[in-house]
């Protein structure tokens, strides 16, 4: 018989995350793809790629939770539990002592507070508002024309302080504009976008005590975002290898522990 | 997510409600059409009694925006109102009952087929809860040329004391005066004193279906309380609304009895503060049952729960209840009063819902689920949305919230 198989998938907003684990809760596949129109077609496809990585079989599955937006729309997962469970859980493993877990998506932005024992202590999520998240940034790239990854370059070579004073999608493109006719670098304004995420982030924070680490698509992707991060929370941010697979571990991490528990519903934020 | 197996068992009382109702809308639109009989429009814990001792039939506009955001037509209406000039960030209970009037477009037609809200023959306010009442009130003031009056209480008390009722009584005593000088009409001190027993006794009733809800598994829930609710609102002062809650008391007494839970597999109990999301009233109820969760009790719920009446002046009653509700106190009153319920109730955790439009009934804008999670040692929740205006809510967002706050009960009860 073949090594069971965990599996934890992520539908999120933009992207559908995959991560597997062995018996011994070792990652042994991972894959992502873009969440599309078909929720179940893109969690298919991120997980046949990564039980290629992991040379295994869908038989070899022996549990699996879904998480994400679209966490519904899997039907081999045993189990959905909250993305806010499940990053905690992820982040948790790769720093037990993180207290505060900032979570930046595509569609929204999840602070999750734990307490010392690793358990829930609070969470928040943005508004009905782009304000902080992912669409945030790339709505501002499109408009100027440049990708993410080169905001996100172009932000790494800023030297100056600039801030941008607002939050919102619609009037920080307006602002960007009447920067542009100011004369400002390209580099600041881009760092000032970067600087107007972690500003509206900190703003959901209860507390800033303890370690903190930053999980999902945009702190995977931009570097200019952990240092917004850090100069804003005078503090390390710590970025896990997989910051993006955050919520797919955690989840896997989860179906492990279920399994292993003999029991339907899962452990999340406090096993580890 | 877990789902329950055992299937909910209705509330039979809802049927009558239904009679009730039906009953209570055609009579007011018949008074409406007949010359010989007055309607009068007031806020829902403004001074109906009076109202009613001078003859009125009464009518609450609230109840109203609250039907047009359940039947979630509320977004469709309001900007009839927004292009009048009032906010679109102002009261959407306002803003879409103006709005239906403009639109001519009322579920009260469909429903009991009337011509609508019944046509005001005055307007009477209390600001007790908010000030929007006022402009939503002279609208309706200008557009049918009928005098607009109202009492203006303190607000935001910490104790309540005997200066503070004084005060507010004459002011309902000069209300008093402009009514019967506007309407050529004398206030019957007796028929007041009558009625305000009954509104007292329906309120005591109310109280005690609320209470019910103390037992394990809770025989009704917040989503239960929305709807029968009504006649504590629309009727108290009545003995129709007397007749109702003792036979839902004697309904939820025998569910008790027999072990029936509003959610049967009941497993956290939790408390709501603040408005209720109409548009959504349904799919939280479902998305709370699926979670083997009730929601056992309530601020919005315990709005009509006053004290008893003594049977001496019954003007001192009407002064005490409409400026000690919850609403119109401190916030070091609110949070006594939340800590109190939590005890009662035997509370998990809290969510406080941020109405967008409703800052007045909001408690979650000055860190108020903060220092409660501190001071009581619950987890707390703060969910985005509105009252009516289903546009400043998103599903998605708020269910996970939800779930993840289920997961963190079930974290904190290891």
């Amino acid at each position: 018989m073949s090594e069971p198989i965990y599996v934890g998938i992520d539908v999120g907003s933009s992207a559908t995350k995959c991560v597997l684990l062995d018996g011994g809760g070792e990652l042994v596949g991972h894959h992502v793809v873009p969440s599309g129109f078909d929720y179940a077609e893109s969690a298919d496809s991120a997980l046949a790629h990564s039980l290629l990585q992991a040379s295994a079989s869908r038989a070899d599955i022996a549990s699996c939770v879904s998480t994400g937006y679209g966490r519904a729309s899997i039907s081999i997962a045993d189990r959905q539990v909250t993305e806010i469970s499940c990053h905690a859980r992820g982040a948790r493993e790769w720093y037990p002592q993180v207290r505060n877990i900032i979570d930046i998506g595509g569609q929204d932005t999840k602070i999750i507070r734990l307490t010392d024992e690793g358990k829930l202590a609070d969470y928040r999520m943005n508004a009905k508002c782009a304000a902080g998240t992912g669409t945030f940034l790339e709505s501002i790239a499109l408009k100027l024309g440049v990708t993410l990854d080169q905001l996100d370059e172009l932000a790494m070579k800023s030297r100056e302080d600039t801030v941008m004073n607002s939050y919102c999608t619609v009037f920080t493109g307006t602002e960007v504009i009447e920067r542009i006719k100011e004369g400002q670098a390209r580099e600041d304004i881009s760092m000032g976008l970067f600087r107007s995420i972690a500003t509206r982030v900190s703003e959901m924070m209860s507390s800033r005590d303890g370690p903190v680490s930053a999980t999902g698509g945009v702190a995977a992707h931009c570097r200019a975002l952990i240092r917004a991060l850090e100069e804003v929370l005078e503090a390390e941010v710590f970025l896990p290898p997989m910051p993006q697979h955050a919520g797919a571990y955690g989840a896997a991490l989860i179906a492990l522990e279920s399994k292993q528990a003999g029991r339907s519903s899962a452990d999340h934020v406090a096993r580890g | 997510m877990v789902s329950t197996a055992v299937k909910r068992v209705e509330i039979e009382a809802q049927k009558q409600l239904r009679g009730l109702l039906r009953e209570h809308f055609l009579d007011l639109d018949r008074a409406a059409h007949d010359t010989d009989r007055k309607v009068a429009w007031c806020t829902s814990v403004g001074p109906c009694e009076i109202l009613t001792a001078l003859g009125f039939e009464v009518y609450f506009p609230e109840n109203h925006g609250a039907l047009l955001g359940a039947k979630k037509i509320s977004h469709r209406l309001i900007p009839r109102a927004v292009g009048l000039g009032y906010s679109a960030e102002s009261c959407s209970y306002m803003t879409s009952d103006i709005g239906s009037t403009l639109a001519d477009a009322s579920p009260l037609k469909e429903a009991f087929g009337i011509s609508g809200p019944p046509k005001p023959d005055l307007l009477i306010y209390s600001t007790n809860q908010c000030r929007e009442v006022q402009d939503w009130w002279n609208f309706y003031g200008r557009r049918n040329g009928v005098p607009v009056m109202g009492v203006c209480p303190p607000t935001h008390l910490g104790e309540v004391t005997a200066e503070h009722v004084a005060f507010v009584r004459r002011m309902l005593v000069k209300l008093i005066e402009q009514i019967e000088v506007q309407f050529g009409l004398k206030l019957d001190r007796e028929r007041l004193r009558d009625v305000v027993a009954l509104s007292s006794r329906a309120s005591a009733l109310w109280r005690q279906v609320l209470d019910t809800a103390r037992a394990h598994p809770s025989p009704i829930t917040f989503f239960d309380g929305v709807i029968h609710m009504a006649p504590v609102i629309l009727m108290r002062g009545s003995q129709k609304a007397l007749d109702y809650y003792e036979g839902l008391l004697v309904e939820l007494w025998d569910r008790i009895r027999e072990g029936i839970g509003a959610v049967p597999s009941e497993r956290f109990r939790v408390y709501w503060e603040g408005m209720p999301i109409w548009p959504k009233v349904r799919e939280l109820s479902e998305k709370f049952y699926d979670l083997s969760t009730v929601v056992a009790a309530s601020t919005y719920c315990n709005s009509w729960a006053f004290e008893d009446y003594d049977g001496t002046d019954p003007l001192a009653w009407m002064a005490r209840i409409s400026t000690e509700i919850f609403i119109n106190r401190d916030e070091a009153s609110k949070q006594a009063f939340l800590g109190e319920l939590f005890d009662r109730f035997d509370i998990d955790g809290a969510i406080f819902h941020n109405a967008r439009t409703c800052p007045n009934n909001t408690n979650s804008r000055f860190g108020m689920p903060q220092r409660i999670r501190e001071e009581y040692n619950i987890p707390v929740l703060v969910v985005d949305g509105d009252l009516s205006d289903i546009r400043f809510f998103s599903a998605a967002q708020t269910m996970t919230n939800i779930e993840a706050f289920i997961e963190q009960l079930e974290d904190h009860a290891r």
